[in-house]
């Protein structure tokens, strides 16, 4: 295994996400398509917020950049006080590997992986699975109530046992920064309602108070929004806090 | 559909494109096959110039039967004297054998347009003029101007095979020098043959008239042509064909048939120019003389060395047997009452019976004979390769005839060479060995009185017992002419009448139709068109492949089209319907787009089979043709195959329930583990039956194994595939940690799981290699010399080391000490082949000139070659064969057998009778005997890769009994001691002592190696056409990979958040399909292995191991760089979008 160029450090007091006047357009044809306009937000660690907005607003992408997995037009990022676009390509996806864990709307989870081989996929990308991260992985199973089913195929669990994987998957590595797109988006009510109840429960588990991430979930839905610390709307590519 | 079809342009451009590569293969090996007979067609005819028909004698006639037979109505006629001679460059001294020179004259103009035919010696030439083919001037190295020697086989109407038709082995060629005048295309006179052979043939072309003179061959000719503007008739071609035959049999004179006729007192006697009648023609010629009112005395007079009673003989004298009618056909011929001189006392001598004499009146007088005396006479009989073996017979006197009549007729023995014109018997020069010392004065008044009469004559059965010979047993006919006819007018008459009585055929004058031959012929001996679809069947199937796997991914792409069409009530069967249709209307412009393909396809074949393959076909001789009813087949039959294969991918990847395919999947996610077991039990039962094909390969004949051996191979095979499909659809448990990783072999594990998404398409790729692969190590196996012992008995070679022609026939025995010192070869070479000579032997062998019959001739064979193996042959025996018409410790021994009237056993070697000839065991190779009636040449025996591909083998006795008149040997089996080095010197020797006789040896294992060489390059062409293929699945592979890849750009772009890098992920879907490629291989290779096993086993073959590696490396690598691309499209374009499309 390469040694791997360590992420960059954390500084205590400094906000998990920042975003200061974060800008992005896209080019189509000749004319250049402002989806984020100018976006300034800021999250300490154990916060939580919701994103909402209609649909074309942005949502997604702000959350991509905030996720680092797109480059902002303009504006800055920092994640824990550090430029993440600064770093190399490898200490970016250590970083994210590292800080931050993210769940989709769909699960993404690898159909040829059982459901305990999904949840360590993330282990793999800068080591090895050792017993210690098998013990942890079998824990956050058991947390999202899948331990039975951690030898069995994503295609042998229901929509929302998937989802609760792809959460576990989530925070294997204890991210800083975790990021919600539409986690429920494609379940249905009494699922969603649970898996949201998991989020926040994860979230909030006093046994890891003092290194729970700042969860940040775009969602449509008010009552899930209504259930977060704090709640940001997109307009037009402007964000208001509520 | 429009709007579809440009929608989907891209996805129909690859489909469009995969179809226009398998009509160019299944078109282009039609065209290829078109090309073949097309380019056979013309070269044949090119070679005929206008000749349609010839006639082609055993023996020669009249120069002027060709003026006769074109006035009688056959058209544009010429005649020619053929032979076959050797060459050699007067300044050089460089040789060619096998040189055929035609004798002809000014007639053949016309039938040759364009070609000036004149002989004239330009002043200041001091040699006549020849005309070269352009091959034979390349093999001498000569140019116009240049002087070439002939050495030719000189003319005797006499067989060499009897006693009064030997002559010394020197005084059978002549050699004829000549300035190179011209040179001759090979289309045209220069490529004149009349055996169907695509190697331009070495033609010299002289004046008829001056080869004539110098084989001694005055006024005759061996070769009759018509053509041109022939008397068609009103009905074509059958019409002229008929008439042609007709005519010749009015032209046809008696000197045309070898007879002729003289009188002496009031009898007309029948001779033919060889001294003897055959016994068919002796038959025939009694029958018509009896209906003409003859009675016909039968006559057979020999000569005896000495007749002997006590201690006082009589020197070489004439003894004659007759019988009132002419003998029956066969060993046993019906003696009638035999004529009766008279006695001394003017009664009739009473008829002899066997064993009985009866001396004239000189004889019994030199020889004190009484009545009841016995005499002994001695003779010679010719035995075996012209050795004259001296026998005795002992008769008792049974009367003494008077010195009149028959008792002193000297017109009872033909006109002998050498003794019948001589004035004194001390002047005779015989052709056999006398003793002039034992000829008193007494004998030579006898010769001055009487000449050649014979002195005793004994019964027509013992005559025909002691000196029958396989020309016949019958030296003239003396026919008593009807009462009242003179013998000079009955003669007059039978000149007129006795010739269409008998027909020419009697005489071997038959007309052969040559220009339809050839155009048979040239329907090829093998059938390119298949045999370059099977040599293309990968490169078809991966074609097909991947027209399969891009419509099928095609139609997996549109599934949320098809379920939503699905979903509004449109039936299922109509919405496949539209997409095959769509997807035909693609197709057929790929059809159209590969036609032209396919005459790209073609042509370079066709330039292969001229250049890197052209041992296969030994000349370069083919060329494109492009027929539009080919390509009309070749499009309809693509079109065909590819709509099937278009219903079938649209049936299978559209079957999935509407809901599922509106969620954009076609796959059933559950349905991949239900199927294990079965894959797991397949698996087991392939593998075991593998093992028992194997097993069983090693213990079968030559004929089972190879197919049993493919048969494990292939099981393999299945195996194989049921193995991958048991891995790729089973799920994997925790406890098999181990492959979770993503470094090291858990990389490449990692890539195999991955195969798994989809079992289908991963299968697919897999198999596409592992097939090409199989098949690609399977004949580069085969195509590893076999360590076989060339001077093994068992071998292809039979043990013998060298193999020889002649053009001149050797009669003479070359085992024999003073036949090699008479041939100057124990005088010749150094001490050291002098001693590898010494203990050298010569198997010689009769042969029928023939077509080749063996892969190098691409032309179907209608007349093979055939040889006469000798007693001697047949009691050493030798060789492996590969079937046998019935198992015994001495195969050769069957060609002995008799299996009736006009079937005769031979052998062949296996791949000519199965490829080229088209025949098994049991069959039978039908060709026309020296008389035109049908021989049946029976199949029991076929031989192992042996040197005989070119021939069919009958025994000598088979061989003189059907063609009596083919005599001694032109082909040779030479055994020498020590290694390849003597046997080189040996060659050397023999062919520096027969140089006058074009003799030409060649090492046995150079001879097989020639015909391995064309297996080679079939081999060599299926390998490269099976590589071809294996690109195309590499292709197929690649496509397979990327449409995966794309597949999972979101789960790719979610694996990018989770923290892997770019290169993790290329590495991924790069393991994936190293894994693909790798399965292909090894899965090939253990199959190649299984299948090959037996045959590694049986013949010790060494296996191409460089060849056969870089093959796989370049496959391999031509993989990993297919893939590598699909790698680098797939990670190159920002994979977060891909993440956006929830």
């Amino acid at each position: 295994m390469s040694v791997a160029e360590p992420a960059a450090a954390p500084a205590t007091d400094s906000p998990a996400v920042e975003a200061r006047n974060l800008v992005k357009s896209f080019a189509l044809g000749d004319t250049t398509l402002r989806v984020i306009a100018g976006v300034s937000l800021a999250l300490r660690a154990g916060e939580t917020a919701a994103i909402t907005g209609p649909s074309g607003s942005g949502k997604s992408t702000l959350l991509h950049m905030l996720g680092t997995l797109e480059r902002p037009t303009s504006g800055e990022l920092r994640i824990a006080g550090a430029d993440p676009f600064a770093l190399s390509e490898r200490a970016l996806a250590r970083l994210r590997n590292e800080r931050i864990g993210f769940v989709f709307q769909d699960h993404h989870l690898l159909p040829q992986y059982t459901v305990l081989e999904n949840m360590l996929l993330p282990a793999l990308a800068f080591g090895r699975v050792d017993a210690a991260r098998e013990r942890r992985g079998r824990e956050l199973l058991a947390r999202v109530g899948l331990e039975a089913r951690a030898a069995h195929r994503p295609a042998e669990l229901s929509g929302g046992e998937r989802q609760r994987a792809a959460i576990a998957r989530a925070l294997l590595l204890s991210p800083r920064l975790l990021l919600c797109d539409e986690p429920t988006g494609q379940l249905d009510a009494k699922s969603a309602a649970a898996v949201v109840e998991l989020l926040l429960e994860l979230h909030s588990d006093p046994a890891a108070a003092a290194t729970a991430p700042a969860l940040v979930v775009v969602t449509h839905n008010a009552a899930v929004a209504a259930r977060l610390g704090r709640r940001f709307e997109l307009v037009e590519g402007r964000c208001y806090e509520a | 559909m429009l709007r579809s079809l440009s929608y989907h342009r891209r996805a129909h451009l690859a489909l469009a494109l995969a179809v226009a590569v398998a009509t160019a293969v299944l078109a282009g090996a039609l065209v290829v096959g078109d090309s073949v007979r097309g380019s056979l067609r013309e070269l044949a005819l090119s070679r005929l110039g206008r000749v349609e028909r010839v006639v082609v004698p055993e023996r020669a006639f009249r120069d002027r039967l060709a003026g006769d037979w074109s006035r009688e109505g056959a058209g544009t006629t010429a005649a020619a004297l053929v032979v076959r001679a050797s060459a050699r460059h007067g300044e050089s001294g460089s040789r060619a054998s096998g040189v055929t020179v035609l004798g002809v004259d000014a007639a053949w103009e016309a039938l040759f347009p364009g070609t000036p035919l004149s002989f004239a010696q330009p002043e200041g030439q001091l040699f006549p003029p020849v005309l070269l083919a352009d091959a034979l001037a390349r093999e001498l190295g000569a140019k116009v101007g240049d002087t070439v020697d002939l050495l030719l086989p000189t003319y005797s109407a006499i067989p060499r095979e009897t006693l009064v038709g030997r002559q010394e082995a020197r005084e059978t060629v002549a050699t004829l020098r000549l300035t190179v005048a011209g040179l001759q295309p090979e289309r045209g006179l220069g490529g004149f043959r009349l055996d169907t052979r695509q190697a331009a043939p070495l033609n010299a072309v002289v004046e008829r008239s001056r080869l004539a003179r110098a084989i001694d061959a005055r006024d005759r000719a061996n070769l009759l042509v018509a053509g041109g503007g022939a008397d068609r008739g009103a009905t074509g071609p059958s019409s002229a064909r008929t008439n042609a035959k007709a005519a010749l049999a009015r032209a046809v004179t008696l000197a045309d048939l070898g007879l002729k006729l003289s009188t002496r007192g009031d009898e007309v006697i029948v001779e033919s120019d060889r001294l003897v009648l055959d016994d068919a023609l002796a038959r025939r010629l009694a029958t018509s003389v009896r209906e003409a009112g003859a009675t016909p005395t039968t006559v057979f007079t020999y000569l005896a060395n000495r007749l002997r009673i006590g201690d006082r003989e009589v020197p070489y004298s004439t003894v004659a047997a007759l019988a009132q009618q002419a003998p029956a056909a066969g060993a046993a011929p019906a003696v009638g009452p035999d004529i009766a001189p008279f006695t001394v006392d003017g009664a009739p001598v009473s008829p002899l019976r066997p064993g009985e004499i009866a001396l004239n009146a000189w004889a019994a007088e030199q020889l004190g004979a009484a009545l009841g005396s016995q005499v002994e006479l001695t003779y010679f009989a010719v035995g075996p390769r012209d050795a004259l073996v001296e026998r005795t017979a002992t008769f008792r006197v049974a009367s003494v005839v008077a010195m009149r009549g028959l008792g002193a007729d000297p017109s009872l023995t033909p006109q002998l060479p050498g003794l019948s014109d001589a004035a004194r018997m001390n002047e005779w020069d015989p052709p056999f060995p006398v003793n002039l010392a034992r000829i008193h004065p007494v004998d030579e008044e006898y010769w001055s009185r009487y000449r050649a009469a014979p002195k005793a004559f004994v019964a027509f059965a013992d005559g025909q017992r002691l000196w029958r010979s396989r020309f016949g047993a019958v030296s003239s006919l003396r026919l008593t002419p009807p009462a009242g006819t003179s013998a000079a007018t009955f003669a007059r008459t039978l000149e007129m009448t006795l010739p269409r009585a008998i027909g020419p055929a009697a005489g071997g004058l038959a007309v052969r139709e040559v220009r339809e031959e050839a155009l048979s012929a040239g329907e090829g001996a093998t059938d390119f068109a298949g045999l370059f679809l099977a040599f293309s069947f990968f490169l078809l199937a991966a074609a097909l492949l991947l027209v399969a796997l891009l419509e099928g991914l095609a139609v997996e792409a549109r599934a949320r089209e098809v379920g939503l069409l699905g979903a509004l009530g449109f039936p299922a069967r109509a919405v496949r319907r539209r997409l095959l249709a769509e997807a035909g209307a693609v197709s057929a412009l790929g059809v159209l787009a590969g036609l032209g393909g396919a005459v790209g396809f073609a042509a370079v074949m066709l330039y292969g089979l001229r250049t890197w393959w052209v041992g296969a076909i030994g000349a370069p001789v083919l060329f494109l043709h492009v027929r539009p009813g080919t390509l009309l087949l070749g499009g309809g039959l693509s079109l065909a195959v590819v709509t099937i294969t278009l219903a079938i991918a649209i049936a299978r990847a559209s079957r999935a329930p509407a809901a599922r395919l509106l969620t954009g999947e076609v796959a059933d996610p559950m349905r991949a583990s239900k199927r294990s077991a079965l894959a797991w039990w397949t698996m087991v039962t392939a593998l075991a039956g593998a093992a028992v094909a194997v097993t069983a390969a090693l213990g079968a004949g030559e004929r089972a194994a190879p197919a049993l051996a493919f048969a494990a191979g292939a099981l393999v095979l299945v195996a194989g595939f049921a193995a991958l499909a048991d891995r790729w659809g089973r799920g994997r448990s925790w406890n098999r940690r181990r492959a979770f990783a993503l470094h090291g072999p858990a990389w490449l594990a990692a890539g195999a799981r991955n195969g798994a998404r989809n079992r289908g398409r991963s299968l697919l790729a897999a198999a596409l290699v592992a097939c090409a692969t199989f098949v690609l190590a399977v004949v580069a196996v085969n195509r590893g010399e076999a360590d076989v012992d060339p001077l093994a008995r068992g071998s292809g070679t039979g043990g013998f080391a060298l193999v020889a022609e002649s053009d001149v026939p050797i009669v003479a025995d070359l085992n024999r000490r003073d036949v090699r010192e008479d041939l100057g070869l124990v005088a010749s070479g150094s001490e050291a082949s002098q001693a590898a000579l010494a203990g050298t032997t010569v198997i010689p062998f009769r042969l029928l000139p023939g077509e080749d019959a063996s892969c190098l001739n691409l032309y179907q064979p209608r007349r093979p070659r055939v040889l006469g193996a000798p007693a001697e042959m047949i009691a050493r025996g030798g060789f492996t064969f590969q079937a046998l018409a019935k198992e015994t410790p001495e195969p050769w021994r069957l060609l002995d057998e008799e299996l009736g009237d006009g079937i005769v056993p031979a052998f062949a070697d296996a791949n000519s009778a199965t490829w080229i000839l088209k025949r098994g065991l049991g069959d039978d190779v039908v060709l026309a005997d020296e008389n035109g009636r049908p021989l049946r040449l029976r199949l029991v025996g076929l031989l192992k890769k042996s040197i005989f591909q070119s021939e069919l083998l009958i025994s000598e006795r088979a061989f003189v009994r059907h063609f009596p008149n083919r005599g001694g040997a032109s082909y040779f089996m030479i055994e020498a001691p020590g290694g390849e080095a003597q046997a080189r010197e040996v060659g050397e020797a023999l062919e520096a002592g027969l140089a006058p006789f074009g003799f030409d040896a060649t090492s046995t294992a150079e001879r097989l190696r020639a015909f391995a060489a064309v297996e080679g390059a079939y081999l060599q062409t299926f390998q490269a056409l099976g590589g071809l293929g294996l690109l195309l699945g590499t292709v197929g592979l690649a496509v397979v990979l990327l449409r995966n890849a794309l597949e999972r750009r979101r789960e790719l772009a979610m694996m990018s958040a989770l923290g892997f890098r770019r290169a993790q992920l290329g590495g991924l879907v790069l393991a994936e399909n190293l894994v693909l490629l790798a399965a292909g291989l090894a899965l090939g290779l253990l199959a190649a292995a299984a299948a090959t096993a037996p045959h590694l086993a049986a013949q010790a073959a060494r296996v191409p191991w460089q060849p056969l590696g870089l093959t796989l490396l370049a496959v391999l690598a031509v993989g990993c760089l297919a893939s590598l691309s699909a790698v680098a499209a797939t990670v190159r374009s920002p994979l977060v979008h891909a993440l956006k499309e929830e």
